[in-house]
Protein backbone atom coordinates (compact mmCIF):
# COMPACT_ATOMS: atom_id res chain seq x y z
CA UNK A 1 0.00 0.00 0.00
CA UNK A 2 2.67 2.42 0.98
CA UNK A 3 4.35 2.57 -2.42
CA UNK A 4 1.07 3.85 -3.77
CA UNK A 5 1.35 6.96 -1.65
CA UNK A 6 3.91 8.65 -3.83
CA UNK A 7 1.68 8.35 -6.86
CA UNK A 8 -1.35 9.41 -4.89
CA UNK A 9 0.41 12.41 -3.56
CA UNK A 10 1.20 13.62 -7.07
CA UNK A 11 -2.29 12.81 -8.23
CA UNK A 12 -3.96 14.72 -5.46
CA UNK A 13 -1.69 17.68 -5.75
CA UNK A 14 -3.22 17.95 -9.19
CA UNK A 15 -6.64 16.52 -8.64
CA UNK A 16 -7.49 17.52 -5.10
CA UNK A 17 -10.49 19.47 -6.29
CA UNK A 18 -11.76 16.68 -8.42
CA UNK A 19 -11.61 14.38 -5.46
CA UNK A 20 -13.74 16.63 -3.32
CA UNK A 21 -16.15 17.10 -6.17
CA UNK A 22 -16.21 13.35 -6.54
CA UNK A 23 -16.76 13.14 -2.83
CA UNK A 24 -19.79 15.35 -2.91
CA UNK A 25 -21.13 13.78 -6.09
CA UNK A 26 -20.88 10.26 -4.81
CA UNK A 27 -22.87 11.00 -1.70
CA UNK A 28 -26.42 12.14 -2.03
CA UNK A 29 -26.35 15.21 0.18
CA UNK A 30 -24.08 17.30 2.33
CA UNK A 31 -24.86 15.54 5.55
CA UNK A 32 -23.29 12.41 4.13
CA UNK A 33 -20.17 14.34 3.23
CA UNK A 34 -19.94 15.54 6.81
CA UNK A 35 -20.33 11.98 8.04
CA UNK A 36 -17.50 10.98 5.77
CA UNK A 37 -15.25 13.70 7.14
CA UNK A 38 -16.08 12.47 10.62
CA UNK A 39 -15.21 8.92 9.62
CA UNK A 40 -11.95 10.01 8.00
CA UNK A 41 -11.13 11.79 11.21
CA UNK A 42 -11.85 8.75 13.36
CA UNK A 43 -9.59 6.62 11.18
CA UNK A 44 -6.82 9.16 11.56
CA UNK A 45 -7.24 8.95 15.32
CA UNK A 46 -6.90 5.17 15.19
CA UNK A 47 -3.42 5.31 13.69
CA UNK A 48 -0.99 3.95 16.26
CA UNK A 49 2.16 5.91 17.11
CA UNK A 50 4.42 3.44 15.28
CA UNK A 51 2.32 3.56 12.13
CA UNK A 52 2.14 7.33 12.29
CA UNK A 53 5.92 7.53 12.14
CA UNK A 54 5.87 5.36 8.99
CA UNK A 55 3.45 7.46 7.02
CA UNK A 56 5.60 9.12 4.41
CA UNK A 57 2.94 11.50 3.17
CA UNK A 58 0.15 12.26 5.59
CA UNK A 59 -1.67 14.13 2.86
CA UNK A 60 -1.71 11.15 0.51
CA UNK A 61 -2.75 9.00 3.43
CA UNK A 62 -5.59 11.37 4.18
CA UNK A 63 -6.91 11.28 0.64
CA UNK A 64 -6.45 7.52 0.36
CA UNK A 65 -8.47 6.95 3.49
CA UNK A 66 -11.11 9.30 2.11
CA UNK A 67 -11.25 7.57 -1.28
CA UNK A 68 -11.55 4.16 0.35
CA UNK A 69 -14.36 5.41 2.53
CA UNK A 70 -16.18 6.78 -0.48
CA UNK A 71 -15.97 3.36 -2.04
CA UNK A 72 -17.21 1.62 1.10
CA UNK A 73 -19.98 4.13 1.36
CA UNK A 74 -21.07 3.51 -2.21
CA UNK A 75 -21.23 -0.22 -1.54
CA UNK A 76 -23.19 0.32 1.66
CA UNK A 77 -25.72 2.49 -0.11
CA UNK A 78 -25.91 -0.05 -2.91
CA UNK A 79 -25.14 2.61 -5.41
CA UNK A 80 -23.43 1.78 -8.61
CA UNK A 81 -20.34 -0.10 -7.58
CA UNK A 82 -16.98 1.20 -8.68
CA UNK A 83 -15.96 -2.06 -10.29
CA UNK A 84 -12.93 -3.63 -8.69
CA UNK A 85 -11.18 -2.46 -5.56
CA UNK A 86 -8.20 -1.33 -7.56
CA UNK A 87 -7.15 2.23 -6.90
CA UNK A 88 -6.56 2.62 -10.61
CA UNK A 89 -10.27 2.43 -11.19
CA UNK A 90 -10.83 5.28 -8.79
CA UNK A 91 -8.07 7.22 -10.45
CA UNK A 92 -9.80 6.89 -13.77
CA UNK A 93 -13.02 8.14 -12.28
CA UNK A 94 -11.21 11.07 -10.81
CA UNK A 95 -9.37 12.03 -13.95
CA UNK A 96 -12.35 11.69 -16.28
CA UNK A 97 -15.34 13.11 -14.48
CA UNK A 98 -18.48 12.60 -16.52
CA UNK A 99 -21.00 14.36 -14.36
CA UNK A 100 -22.01 17.52 -16.18
CA UNK A 101 -23.61 19.03 -13.11
CA UNK A 102 -20.40 18.80 -11.16
CA UNK A 103 -18.55 20.60 -13.94
CA UNK A 104 -21.08 23.38 -13.94
CA UNK A 105 -20.62 23.75 -10.22
CA UNK A 106 -16.95 24.14 -10.86
CA UNK A 107 -17.55 26.90 -13.42
CA UNK A 108 -19.79 28.72 -10.97
CA UNK A 109 -17.26 28.36 -8.19
CA UNK A 110 -14.51 29.72 -10.43
CA UNK A 111 -16.66 32.68 -11.29
CA UNK A 112 -17.33 33.42 -7.64
CA UNK A 113 -13.68 33.01 -6.86
CA UNK A 114 -12.91 35.48 -9.64
CA UNK A 115 -15.07 38.08 -7.92
CA UNK A 116 -13.37 37.40 -4.59
CA UNK A 117 -9.91 37.70 -6.14
CA UNK A 118 -10.77 41.21 -7.32
CA UNK A 119 -11.61 42.19 -3.76
CA UNK A 120 -8.20 41.26 -2.39
CA UNK A 121 -5.60 43.94 -1.80
CA UNK A 122 -3.79 44.85 -5.04
CA UNK A 123 -0.57 43.15 -3.85
CA UNK A 124 -2.28 39.98 -2.82
CA UNK A 125 -4.23 39.87 -6.06
CA UNK A 126 -1.10 40.48 -8.15
CA UNK A 127 0.81 37.67 -6.44
CA UNK A 128 -2.02 35.16 -6.78
CA UNK A 129 -2.75 35.86 -10.43
CA UNK A 130 0.91 35.75 -11.38
CA UNK A 131 1.31 32.44 -9.62
CA UNK A 132 -1.88 30.68 -10.64
CA UNK A 133 -2.47 32.14 -14.09
CA UNK A 134 1.06 32.83 -15.31
CA UNK A 135 2.70 29.92 -13.47
CA UNK A 136 5.39 32.24 -12.14
CA UNK A 137 7.61 30.91 -9.37
CA UNK A 138 7.71 32.61 -5.98
CA UNK A 139 11.16 33.87 -6.82
CA UNK A 140 10.12 35.43 -10.13
CA UNK A 141 7.12 37.07 -8.52
CA UNK A 142 9.32 38.38 -5.71
CA UNK A 143 11.64 39.97 -8.24
CA UNK A 144 8.76 41.45 -10.22
CA UNK A 145 7.14 42.96 -7.14
CA UNK A 146 10.32 43.95 -5.30
CA UNK A 147 9.40 41.92 -2.25
CA UNK A 148 10.95 38.84 -0.63
CA UNK A 149 9.99 35.29 -1.65
CA UNK A 150 8.86 34.83 1.92
CA UNK A 151 6.39 37.68 1.49
CA UNK A 152 5.16 36.13 -1.76
CA UNK A 153 4.35 32.95 0.11
CA UNK A 154 2.62 34.95 2.83
CA UNK A 155 0.48 36.77 0.29
CA UNK A 156 -0.49 33.45 -1.29
CA UNK A 157 -1.51 31.93 2.02
CA UNK A 158 -3.31 35.09 3.04
CA UNK A 159 -5.12 35.43 -0.28
CA UNK A 160 -6.19 31.79 -0.46
CA UNK A 161 -7.38 31.89 3.14
CA UNK A 162 -9.38 35.06 2.51
CA UNK A 163 -10.99 33.53 -0.58
CA UNK A 164 -11.75 30.28 1.19
CA UNK A 165 -13.38 32.13 4.10
CA UNK A 166 -15.56 34.09 1.74
CA UNK A 167 -16.39 31.04 -0.34
CA UNK A 168 -17.54 29.44 2.92
CA UNK A 169 -20.06 32.29 3.16
CA UNK A 170 -21.66 30.95 -0.01
CA UNK A 171 -22.11 27.46 1.42
CA UNK B 1 -25.12 31.73 21.07
CA UNK B 2 -24.35 35.22 22.28
CA UNK B 3 -22.44 37.77 20.25
CA UNK B 4 -19.02 37.40 21.78
CA UNK B 5 -19.03 33.63 21.25
CA UNK B 6 -20.20 34.21 17.71
CA UNK B 7 -17.26 36.54 17.35
CA UNK B 8 -14.90 33.94 18.78
CA UNK B 9 -16.34 31.28 16.49
CA UNK B 10 -15.67 33.41 13.43
CA UNK B 11 -12.13 34.06 14.63
CA UNK B 12 -11.54 30.36 15.18
CA UNK B 13 -12.91 29.46 11.74
CA UNK B 14 -10.56 32.00 10.25
CA UNK B 15 -7.60 30.52 12.07
CA UNK B 16 -8.42 26.98 10.97
CA UNK B 17 -8.69 28.16 7.36
CA UNK B 18 -5.30 29.83 7.54
CA UNK B 19 -3.72 26.73 9.05
CA UNK B 20 -5.30 24.50 6.39
CA UNK B 21 -4.06 26.78 3.60
CA UNK B 22 -0.58 26.94 5.12
CA UNK B 23 -0.39 23.15 5.30
CA UNK B 24 -1.74 22.80 1.79
CA UNK B 25 0.91 25.15 0.42
CA UNK B 26 3.62 23.37 2.42
CA UNK B 27 2.89 20.14 0.54
CA UNK B 28 4.40 21.62 -2.61
CA UNK B 29 7.75 20.52 -1.25
CA UNK B 30 8.34 17.23 0.54
CA UNK B 31 7.68 17.67 4.25
CA UNK B 32 10.42 17.12 6.77
CA UNK B 33 9.81 14.42 9.34
CA UNK B 34 9.01 17.03 11.96
CA UNK B 35 6.52 18.69 9.62
CA UNK B 36 4.90 15.35 8.80
CA UNK B 37 4.30 14.69 12.46
CA UNK B 38 3.02 18.22 12.99
CA UNK B 39 0.68 17.97 10.02
CA UNK B 40 -0.72 14.63 11.11
CA UNK B 41 -1.21 15.96 14.62
CA UNK B 42 -2.97 18.98 13.24
CA UNK B 43 -5.35 16.77 11.23
CA UNK B 44 -5.97 14.61 14.25
CA UNK B 45 -6.69 17.56 16.47
CA UNK B 46 -10.19 18.14 15.14
CA UNK B 47 -12.57 16.89 12.45
CA UNK B 48 -13.00 20.53 11.51
CA UNK B 49 -9.36 20.54 10.46
CA UNK B 50 -9.98 17.55 8.21
CA UNK B 51 -13.08 19.13 6.69
CA UNK B 52 -11.33 22.44 6.12
CA UNK B 53 -8.36 20.73 4.51
CA UNK B 54 -10.67 19.06 1.99
CA UNK B 55 -12.40 22.37 1.37
CA UNK B 56 -9.11 24.14 0.74
CA UNK B 57 -8.01 21.36 -1.62
CA UNK B 58 -11.24 21.80 -3.54
CA UNK B 59 -10.95 25.56 -3.73
CA UNK B 60 -7.34 25.33 -4.79
CA UNK B 61 -8.42 23.20 -7.77
CA UNK B 62 -10.82 25.94 -8.84
CA UNK B 63 -8.36 28.71 -8.24
CA UNK B 64 -6.32 28.19 -11.37
CA UNK B 65 -9.46 28.30 -13.49
CA UNK B 66 -10.56 31.47 -11.71
CA UNK B 67 -7.19 33.15 -12.18
CA UNK B 68 -7.10 32.12 -15.84
CA UNK B 69 -10.22 34.20 -16.46
CA UNK B 70 -8.40 37.39 -15.47
CA UNK B 71 -7.34 39.47 -18.43
CA UNK B 72 -5.29 42.07 -16.56
CA UNK B 73 -1.61 41.99 -17.55
CA UNK B 74 1.20 41.27 -15.13
CA UNK B 75 2.51 44.80 -15.69
CA UNK B 76 -0.83 46.30 -14.72
CA UNK B 77 -0.94 44.10 -11.64
CA UNK B 78 2.48 45.26 -10.55
CA UNK B 79 1.54 48.87 -11.19
CA UNK B 80 -1.66 48.60 -9.17
CA UNK B 81 0.19 46.90 -6.35
CA UNK B 82 2.81 49.65 -6.36
CA UNK B 83 0.21 52.37 -6.12
CA UNK B 84 -1.20 50.60 -3.10
CA UNK B 85 1.90 51.50 -1.16
CA UNK B 86 1.72 54.72 0.80
CA UNK B 87 4.90 56.70 0.72
CA UNK B 88 6.63 58.88 3.24
CA UNK B 89 9.02 61.19 1.50
CA UNK B 90 12.04 62.66 3.10
CA UNK B 91 13.48 65.21 3.55
CA UNK B 92 11.86 68.64 3.18
CA UNK B 93 10.08 69.18 -0.06
CA UNK B 94 8.78 72.63 0.75
CA UNK B 95 6.29 74.51 -1.35
CA UNK B 96 7.62 73.15 -4.65
CA UNK B 97 4.95 70.51 -4.84
CA UNK B 98 2.16 72.95 -5.48
CA UNK B 99 1.84 73.43 -9.20
CA UNK B 100 3.33 70.29 -10.71
CA UNK B 101 1.08 68.02 -12.74
CA UNK B 102 0.66 64.50 -11.43
CA UNK B 103 3.01 62.48 -13.61
CA UNK B 104 2.34 59.10 -12.09
CA UNK B 105 -0.04 57.64 -14.60
CA UNK B 106 1.78 59.23 -17.46
CA UNK B 107 1.26 59.72 -21.16
CA UNK B 108 -2.01 59.17 -22.94
CA UNK B 109 -4.15 58.38 -19.97
CA UNK B 110 -3.60 61.70 -18.32
CA UNK B 111 -6.09 63.69 -20.37
CA UNK B 112 -8.65 60.93 -20.04
CA UNK B 113 -8.11 60.82 -16.32
CA UNK B 114 -8.59 64.55 -16.07
CA UNK B 115 -11.92 64.26 -17.85
CA UNK B 116 -12.89 61.35 -15.63
CA UNK B 117 -11.89 63.41 -12.61
CA UNK B 118 -14.11 66.30 -13.62
CA UNK B 119 -16.97 63.93 -14.35
CA UNK B 120 -16.49 62.32 -10.95
CA UNK B 121 -16.42 65.72 -9.31
CA UNK B 122 -19.72 66.64 -10.93
CA UNK B 123 -21.31 63.36 -9.94
CA UNK B 124 -20.03 63.68 -6.39
CA UNK B 125 -21.28 67.25 -6.11
CA UNK B 126 -24.63 65.98 -7.20
CA UNK B 127 -24.56 63.14 -4.66
CA UNK B 128 -23.77 65.59 -1.88
CA UNK B 129 -20.55 66.44 -0.16
CA UNK B 130 -20.90 64.40 2.98
CA UNK B 131 -20.45 61.15 1.13
CA UNK B 132 -17.06 60.72 2.75
CA UNK B 133 -15.38 58.28 0.41
CA UNK B 134 -15.33 60.51 -2.58
CA UNK B 135 -16.35 64.07 -1.86
CA UNK B 136 -14.00 66.56 -3.39
CA UNK B 137 -14.17 69.86 -1.56
CA UNK B 138 -11.30 72.28 -2.00
CA UNK B 139 -10.14 73.95 1.14
CA UNK B 140 -7.45 76.25 2.47
CA UNK B 141 -7.58 76.59 6.21
CA UNK B 142 -5.68 76.52 9.48
CA UNK B 143 -7.12 74.36 12.26
CA UNK B 144 -6.14 74.87 15.90
CA UNK B 145 -6.67 72.31 18.63
CA UNK B 146 -9.27 73.06 21.29
CA UNK B 147 -8.13 74.31 24.69
CA UNK B 148 -10.01 71.78 26.78
CA UNK B 149 -10.00 68.53 24.83
CA UNK B 150 -8.89 66.69 21.73
CA UNK B 151 -10.56 68.09 18.65
CA UNK B 152 -12.05 65.82 16.01
CA UNK B 153 -12.21 67.13 12.47
CA UNK B 154 -13.74 65.65 9.38
CA UNK B 155 -12.23 67.13 6.24
CA UNK B 156 -14.22 67.36 2.99
CA UNK B 157 -12.50 64.30 1.52
CA UNK B 158 -13.53 62.19 4.48
CA UNK B 159 -10.17 62.32 6.22
CA UNK B 160 -10.59 62.21 9.99
CA UNK B 161 -8.13 64.18 12.08
CA UNK B 162 -7.73 64.09 15.84
CA UNK B 163 -5.88 67.16 17.00
CA UNK B 164 -4.24 67.48 20.38
CA UNK B 165 -4.86 70.45 22.68
CA UNK B 166 -2.59 73.20 21.42
CA UNK B 167 -1.89 71.36 18.19
CA UNK B 168 -2.26 72.98 14.79
CA UNK B 169 -2.51 71.82 11.20
CA UNK B 170 -2.73 73.68 7.96
CA UNK B 171 -4.97 72.11 5.34
CA UNK B 172 -4.73 72.85 1.66
CA UNK B 173 -6.79 70.79 -0.77
CA UNK B 174 -6.99 71.66 -4.42
CA UNK B 175 -8.08 69.76 -7.50
CA UNK B 176 -4.81 67.90 -7.73
CA UNK B 177 -3.41 67.25 -4.29
CA UNK B 178 -4.49 67.12 -0.71
CA UNK B 179 -1.83 68.65 1.52
CA UNK B 180 -1.72 68.95 5.27
CA UNK B 181 1.08 70.46 7.27
CA UNK B 182 1.42 69.47 10.89
CA UNK B 183 2.50 72.78 12.40
CA UNK B 184 2.76 71.65 15.99
CA UNK B 185 1.61 69.06 18.48
CA UNK B 186 0.22 65.59 18.06
CA UNK B 187 -2.15 64.67 15.28
CA UNK B 188 -3.69 61.45 14.19
CA UNK B 189 -4.87 60.90 10.63
CA UNK B 190 -7.28 58.44 9.16
CA UNK B 191 -6.90 59.32 5.53
CA UNK B 192 -9.98 59.35 3.33
CA UNK B 193 -9.71 57.57 0.00
CA UNK B 194 -9.33 59.71 -3.09
CA UNK B 195 -7.15 57.93 -5.62
CA UNK B 196 -7.15 60.92 -7.96
CA UNK B 197 -5.81 63.38 -5.40
CA UNK B 198 -2.87 62.01 -3.43
CA UNK B 199 -2.54 63.09 0.17
CA UNK B 200 0.71 64.59 1.42
CA UNK B 201 1.29 65.29 5.05
CA UNK B 202 4.39 67.30 5.79
CA UNK B 203 6.00 67.11 9.19
CA UNK B 204 8.97 69.36 9.66
CA UNK B 205 11.55 68.05 7.26
CA UNK B 206 9.51 65.06 6.17
CA UNK B 207 6.68 64.49 3.83
CA UNK B 208 4.34 61.63 4.05
CA UNK B 209 2.16 60.37 1.31
CA UNK B 210 -0.63 58.14 2.28
CA UNK B 211 -3.55 56.26 0.85
CA UNK B 212 -6.03 54.85 3.29
CA UNK B 213 -4.04 54.20 6.40
CA UNK B 214 -4.21 55.44 9.96
CA UNK B 215 -1.12 56.99 11.45
CA UNK B 216 -0.04 59.23 14.26
CA UNK B 217 2.39 62.11 13.88
CA UNK B 218 4.02 63.71 16.89
CA UNK B 219 5.97 66.92 16.55
CA UNK B 220 8.46 67.48 19.28
CA UNK B 221 11.53 69.58 19.87
CA UNK B 222 13.54 66.37 20.18
CA UNK B 223 12.42 65.13 16.76
CA UNK B 224 9.26 63.96 15.09
CA UNK B 225 7.71 60.54 15.47
CA UNK B 226 5.60 58.63 13.01
CA UNK B 227 3.54 55.68 14.19
CA UNK B 228 1.52 53.55 11.80
CA UNK B 229 -1.66 52.35 13.49
CA UNK B 230 -3.00 50.39 10.53
CA UNK B 231 -2.03 49.99 6.91
CA UNK B 232 1.45 50.46 5.59
CA UNK B 233 3.78 53.36 5.07
CA UNK B 234 7.04 53.61 3.20
CA UNK B 235 9.67 56.10 4.24
CA UNK B 236 11.86 57.25 1.41
CA UNK B 237 14.94 59.38 1.22
CA UNK B 238 14.11 61.37 -1.85
CA UNK B 239 16.27 63.81 -3.81
CA UNK B 240 14.81 67.30 -3.92
CA UNK B 241 14.41 67.06 -7.70
CA UNK B 242 12.17 64.01 -7.43
CA UNK B 243 10.11 65.70 -4.74
CA UNK B 244 9.73 68.74 -6.88
CA UNK B 245 8.10 66.82 -9.67
CA UNK B 246 6.13 64.57 -7.35
CA UNK B 247 7.36 61.82 -9.59
CA UNK B 248 6.81 58.87 -7.32
CA UNK B 249 8.39 56.24 -9.56
CA UNK B 250 11.63 58.22 -9.36
CA UNK B 251 11.65 57.64 -5.63
CA UNK B 252 12.19 53.93 -6.07
CA UNK B 253 15.38 52.57 -4.66
CA UNK B 254 15.80 55.06 -1.85
CA UNK B 255 13.65 53.28 0.67
CA UNK B 256 14.66 54.16 4.18
CA UNK B 257 12.14 51.97 5.93
CA UNK B 258 8.89 50.14 5.42
CA UNK B 259 6.50 50.56 8.26
CA UNK B 260 3.54 48.32 8.83
CA UNK B 261 0.78 48.50 11.40
CA UNK B 262 2.15 48.80 14.91
CA UNK B 263 5.56 50.16 13.95
CA UNK B 264 7.14 53.44 14.82
CA UNK B 265 10.03 55.49 13.56
CA UNK B 266 11.67 58.69 14.71
CA UNK B 267 12.48 61.28 12.09
CA UNK B 268 15.26 63.72 12.77
CA UNK B 269 16.16 66.66 10.59
CA UNK B 270 18.70 64.72 8.54
CA UNK B 271 18.09 61.07 9.24
CA UNK B 272 15.46 58.63 10.34
CA UNK B 273 15.90 56.22 13.24
CA UNK B 274 15.39 52.49 13.08
CA UNK B 275 11.84 51.26 13.05
CA UNK B 276 10.61 49.60 16.17
CA UNK B 277 7.42 48.09 17.50
CA UNK B 278 5.16 50.75 18.94
CA UNK B 279 2.91 50.47 21.94
CA UNK B 280 -0.25 51.68 20.29
CA UNK B 281 -1.93 52.29 23.64
CA UNK B 282 0.91 54.58 24.66
CA UNK B 283 1.02 56.39 21.33
CA UNK B 284 -2.70 57.05 21.43
CA UNK B 285 -2.80 57.85 25.16
CA UNK B 286 -3.38 61.51 24.32
CA UNK B 287 -6.64 60.62 22.60
CA UNK B 288 -9.84 60.58 24.66
CA UNK B 289 -10.46 57.29 26.45
CA UNK B 290 -14.09 57.31 25.45
CA UNK B 291 -15.70 57.58 22.09
CA UNK B 292 -18.98 59.45 22.33
CA UNK B 293 -21.18 59.91 19.35
CA UNK B 294 -24.62 61.29 18.79
CA UNK B 295 -26.53 60.39 15.68
CA UNK B 296 -23.27 59.63 13.88
CA UNK B 297 -22.92 57.26 10.91
CA UNK B 298 -21.59 53.78 11.72
CA UNK B 299 -18.90 54.29 9.10
CA UNK B 300 -17.52 57.33 10.90
CA UNK B 301 -17.73 55.77 14.35
CA UNK B 302 -15.83 52.72 13.10
CA UNK B 303 -13.09 54.97 11.80
CA UNK B 304 -12.79 56.68 15.15
CA UNK B 305 -12.17 53.31 16.76
CA UNK B 306 -9.60 52.58 14.08
CA UNK B 307 -7.38 55.28 15.53
CA UNK B 308 -6.76 53.01 18.50
CA UNK B 309 -6.16 49.63 16.94
CA UNK B 310 -3.95 47.91 14.42
CA UNK B 311 -6.85 45.66 13.48
CA UNK B 312 -9.29 48.04 11.84
CA UNK B 313 -13.03 47.72 11.64
CA UNK B 314 -14.07 47.74 7.99
CA UNK B 315 -17.72 48.45 7.22
CA UNK B 316 -18.15 46.59 3.96
CA UNK B 317 -21.67 47.67 3.22
CA UNK B 318 -22.71 51.20 2.28
CA UNK B 319 -26.17 50.91 3.83
CA UNK B 320 -24.76 49.87 7.19
CA UNK B 321 -22.01 52.50 7.00
CA UNK B 322 -24.60 55.25 6.50
CA UNK B 323 -26.83 54.17 9.34
CA UNK B 324 -26.81 56.60 12.27
CA UNK B 325 -26.36 55.57 15.87
CA UNK B 326 -25.62 57.16 19.26
CA UNK B 327 -23.62 55.87 22.19
CA UNK B 328 -20.54 55.91 24.38
CA UNK B 329 -17.83 53.26 24.19
CA UNK B 330 -14.41 52.72 25.69
CA UNK B 331 -12.08 53.70 22.90
CA UNK B 332 -9.64 50.87 23.58
CA UNK B 333 -12.33 48.24 23.22
CA UNK B 334 -13.34 48.07 19.56
CA UNK B 335 -14.48 44.48 20.20
CA UNK B 336 -17.33 45.82 22.30
CA UNK B 337 -18.38 48.06 19.45
CA UNK B 338 -18.13 45.18 16.96
CA UNK B 339 -20.22 43.02 19.30
CA UNK B 340 -22.74 45.84 19.49
CA UNK B 341 -22.88 46.06 15.68
CA UNK B 342 -23.50 42.32 15.52
CA UNK B 343 -26.69 42.85 17.53
CA UNK B 344 -28.13 45.14 14.85
CA UNK B 345 -30.60 43.50 12.49
CA UNK B 346 -29.09 42.09 9.30
CA UNK B 347 -25.51 42.84 10.36
CA UNK B 348 -22.79 40.22 10.46
CA UNK B 349 -19.33 40.69 11.94
CA UNK B 350 -16.46 38.66 10.50
CA UNK B 351 -13.19 38.58 12.40
CA UNK B 352 -10.24 38.24 10.06
CA UNK B 353 -6.57 38.12 10.91
CA UNK B 354 -5.83 41.74 10.02
CA UNK B 355 -9.24 43.37 10.23
CA UNK B 356 -12.77 43.01 11.45
CA UNK B 357 -15.24 43.11 8.61
CA UNK B 358 -18.86 44.20 9.04
CA UNK B 359 -21.21 43.04 6.31
CA UNK B 360 -24.94 42.67 5.78
CA UNK B 361 -26.13 39.19 6.65
CA UNK B 362 -27.85 38.94 3.28
CA UNK B 363 -24.87 40.37 1.41
CA UNK B 364 -23.48 37.10 0.14
CA UNK B 365 -26.92 35.87 -0.87
CA UNK B 366 -27.45 38.94 -3.02
CA UNK B 367 -24.10 38.47 -4.67
CA UNK B 368 -24.82 34.84 -5.35
CA UNK B 369 -27.98 35.84 -7.15
CA UNK B 370 -26.14 38.25 -9.31
CA UNK B 371 -23.55 35.76 -10.42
Amino acid sequence: MREKHGAWSALFAEKGATLSKYFLRRVSHRWDAQDLVQEVYLRLLRIGPDDAANIRSPEAYLFTVAANLVKEHAVLRQQQPLGSDELDQVVEQLVAPTNVEADMDSALRSERLGVLIDRLSPKCKAVLIMHYRDDMSYRDIAECMSISTNMVKKYIVKGLAACRQRMADYE
Amino acid sequence: MNDSTQFDAARQARRITEQAVSWYIEQQEPLSERQRVAFLNWLRASPRHVAEYFAVAQMHGDFKAAAALKTITAEQLVEQAGRDNPVVMFPLMGPAMRKEPAPRTGRTHRALKAVAGVAAAVVMAWLGTDYWRASRGNIEQMYQGDVASVRSLTLPDGTLVQLEQGGAIHVHFDGRYRRIEVVRGNALFDVGKDAKRPMFVSVGGHVLQDIGTVFDVKRDAGGDTLTVISGRVRVLDAPASALKGMDLPLLDGVVVADLTAGQQISMGATQVGTKQPAQIAKVTAWLPSEIRFQHETIGNVARRFNAYTSKPLVIDNATIADERISGIFHANNPQAFAAYLATLPDVRVIDESDRVRVVASNQTAIKADRL
